[in-house]
C-alpha cells in the first residue's frame, strides 16, 4: 500500500483550484493559507507598510476568487494570484499619488538628517531611510528593486514574473539605482 | 549628485565584485554596497486572521463561477445599465433611454441600481447632467469619490448610505465629456468599477470611466 493518504498540504494547486471551482469553497482556505505570507513582503515593501500590506493580501484573494475560473494554469495558482496582487499594489501606489501622499506611514518623507558627527548613518536609520527612499522610486523601480534585492530573483526570473525583457528591467533598476543615490546623498 | 558608473551599477546587480572595480571606483563601489546592505529583508507574517476574514468575504459571494456558470449568469442576472447623454444629441440618447427602460422591465427604470456591484448611472437635464454614483460595500464604514472632477480628492465628495442593505450612493453634476473615477472605501482602499469601462492612465495601469455624453452599457458589478 502506498503512502498517498490524501494529505491536503500535499495537494496540488490545480486540484484545490479545480475542487473549489466544483462547489467546494471551503478548500480556498487552503490556497489563503499557502499564499498568505508568500508575498506578504513584498506587499509590504511596495506599500511601506506591514498593515497596507495585509489589505492588499486580503483583498487580492478576494478577487482572485471571484475570477478563479479565469485561472488558465490552475497549477500556477501561484504566478497568477501574485499578478493580481501585483495590479492591487500598483492602483493603491497610483491612488497614494493622487493623493499627495495619503497616511503618513506612506507618504514618502524627507530622509532625517544624520546624526553622527560624519554624516553616516547607523544600521536602522540606513534601514529607515532606504524604505522611504524607496517609496520615492515609480512603482515599477520599487517594483524591480523589492523582486531583485529584497526577494532575491534573477532579471531572468523577474521578466518571466512581471513580462518584459532584460534589458529594459536593467535599464529601470539602474534609473533606480541612481534615484536612490540621490535621495540617499551623504547618508549611505 | 551624479549618476552611479555603469561598472558600480554592474557591481549592484551582481555581475561584478568590489576587488574587480577599478581603483577610482573602490570608494564609489564601498558606498553602492551600503545602500543594498540597508535593504530590508525581513518576512512579513500576516496575522491569521486574515484568512479567516478572506473566508468569511468568499462564503458570502457562494459557489465560484465556472465560465458556463458565468456566460448563464451574463443572461440571466440582472445588468447595470450606465446612461449618459450628449446635450446637443438629446433626442438620441433618449431614445437609448427608451431602450433601457424596455430592457429593465419598466417605466421608472431608467436610473436604476440593479445587482449587487458598483456603478455609476446617468440622467439628463438640459443644461446640466446629473451623474449618479452606486457603490455596494456593505462592510464600509464610509465611501469617497475620487476623480478627475474633484482633482482626485477622497474627500470632497462623500457617497452617502442609502438604507441598510451596503448601497451608498452619490449624485453629481457633472460637464459633459470623459470622467475617470474610482471609490475610496474607508480612506484607504481603492475601489476600481468593474462595472464601468477602463482606460490605461499612462502607467499600464487602469482607471474607471464615464464618458458623459454617449450611453455605456455597464457589466455586472460586484461584491465588495
Amino acid at each position: 500500500m502506498g503512502l498517498r493518504l490524501g494529505l491536503r498540504d500535499e495537494t496540488t494547486d490545480g486540484a484545490v483550484v479545480r475542487a473549489v471551482l466544483g462547489g467546494d469553497v471551503e478548500r480556498y482556505a487552503e490556497l489563503v493559507r499557502r499564499y498568505r505570507d508568500r508575498y506578504a513582503r513584498y506587499a509590504a515593501r511596495m506599500l511601506g507598510s506591514a498593515d497596507a500590506a495585509e489589505d492588499a493580501v486580503q483583498d487580492a484573494f478576494i478577487r482572485a476568487y471571484d475570477q478563479l475560473a479565469q485561472c488558465r494554469e490552475p497549477d500556477n495558482f501561484a504566478g497568477w494570484f501574485f499578478l493580481i496582487l501585483r495590479n492591487r499594489c500598483f492602483a493603491e501606489r497610483r491612488r497614494e499619488a493622487r493623493m499627495g501622499g495619503g497616511s503618513g506611514e506612506i507618504e514618502a518623507r524627507p530622509i532625517p538628517a544624520a546624526e553622527q558627527p560624519d554624516g553616516m548613518m547607523d544600521a536602522k536609520e540606513r534601514l529607515h531611510a532606504l524604505q522611504q527612499a524607496l517609496l520615492d522610486l515609480t512603482p515599477e523601480q520599487r517594483e524591480v528593486f523589492v523582486l531583485k534585492h529584497v526577494e532575491g530573483l534573477s532579471y531572468d526570473e523577474i521578466a518571466v514574473r512581471i513580462g518584459g525583457s532584460v534589458p529594459s528591467l536593467k535599464m529601470r533598476m539602474h534609473r533606480a539605482y541612481d534615484r536612490l543615490r540621490e535621495r540617499l546623498k551623504d547618508r549611505m | 549628485m551624479k549618476a552611479y558608473d555603469p561598472l558600480v551599477k554592474r557591481l549592484l546587480d551582481g555581475e561584478l565584485t568590489l576587488a574587480e572595480l577599478p581603483p577610482e571606483l573602490q570608494a564609489e563601489g564601498s558606498e553602492a554596497l551600503r545602500l543594498l546592505g540597508a535593504v530590508d529583508r525581513r518576512a512579513v507574517v500576516l496575522p491569521v486572521t486574515l484568512e479567516a476574514r478572506v473566508m468569511d468575504a468568499v462564503r458570502t459571494r457562494g459557489r465560484a463561477a465556472s465560465p458556463a456558470r458565468r456566460a448563464l449568469r451574463w443572461f440571466t442576472d440582472p445588468w447595470e445599465l450606465r446612461l449618459s447623454v450628449r446635450p446637443w444629441a438629446l433626442g438620441a440618447a433618449l431614445a437609448a433611454g427608451a431602450a433601457l427602460v424596455l430592457v429593465l422591465g419598466g417605466p421608472g427604470a431608467m436610473v436604476s441600481l440593479q445587482g449587487k456591484g458598483p456603478a455609476a448611472t446617468a440622467s439628463a437635464l438640459p443644461e446640466s447632467l446629473l451623474v449618479r454614483f452606486v457603490l455596494y460595500a456593505p462592510g464600509a464604514k464610509e465611501v469617497g469619490l475620487a476623480g478627475t472632477f474633484n482633482q482626485w480628492n477622497q474627500s470632497a465628495t462623500p457617497l452617502l448610505r442609502a438604507g441598510n442593505d451596503g448601497i451608498w450612493t452619490v449624485t453629481l453634476t457633472l460637464p459633459a465629456g470623459q470622467h475617470q473615477y474610482g471609490f475610496v472605501v474607508d480612506g484607504r482602499r481603492w475601489v476600481t468599477d468593474p462595472a464601468a469601462p477602463a482606460v490605461d492612465d499612462g502607467f499600464g495601469r487602469r482607471n474607471s470611466v464615464i464618458a458623459v455624453g454617449g450611453a455605456v452599457r455597464g457589466e455586472r458589478g460586484r461584491v465588495l
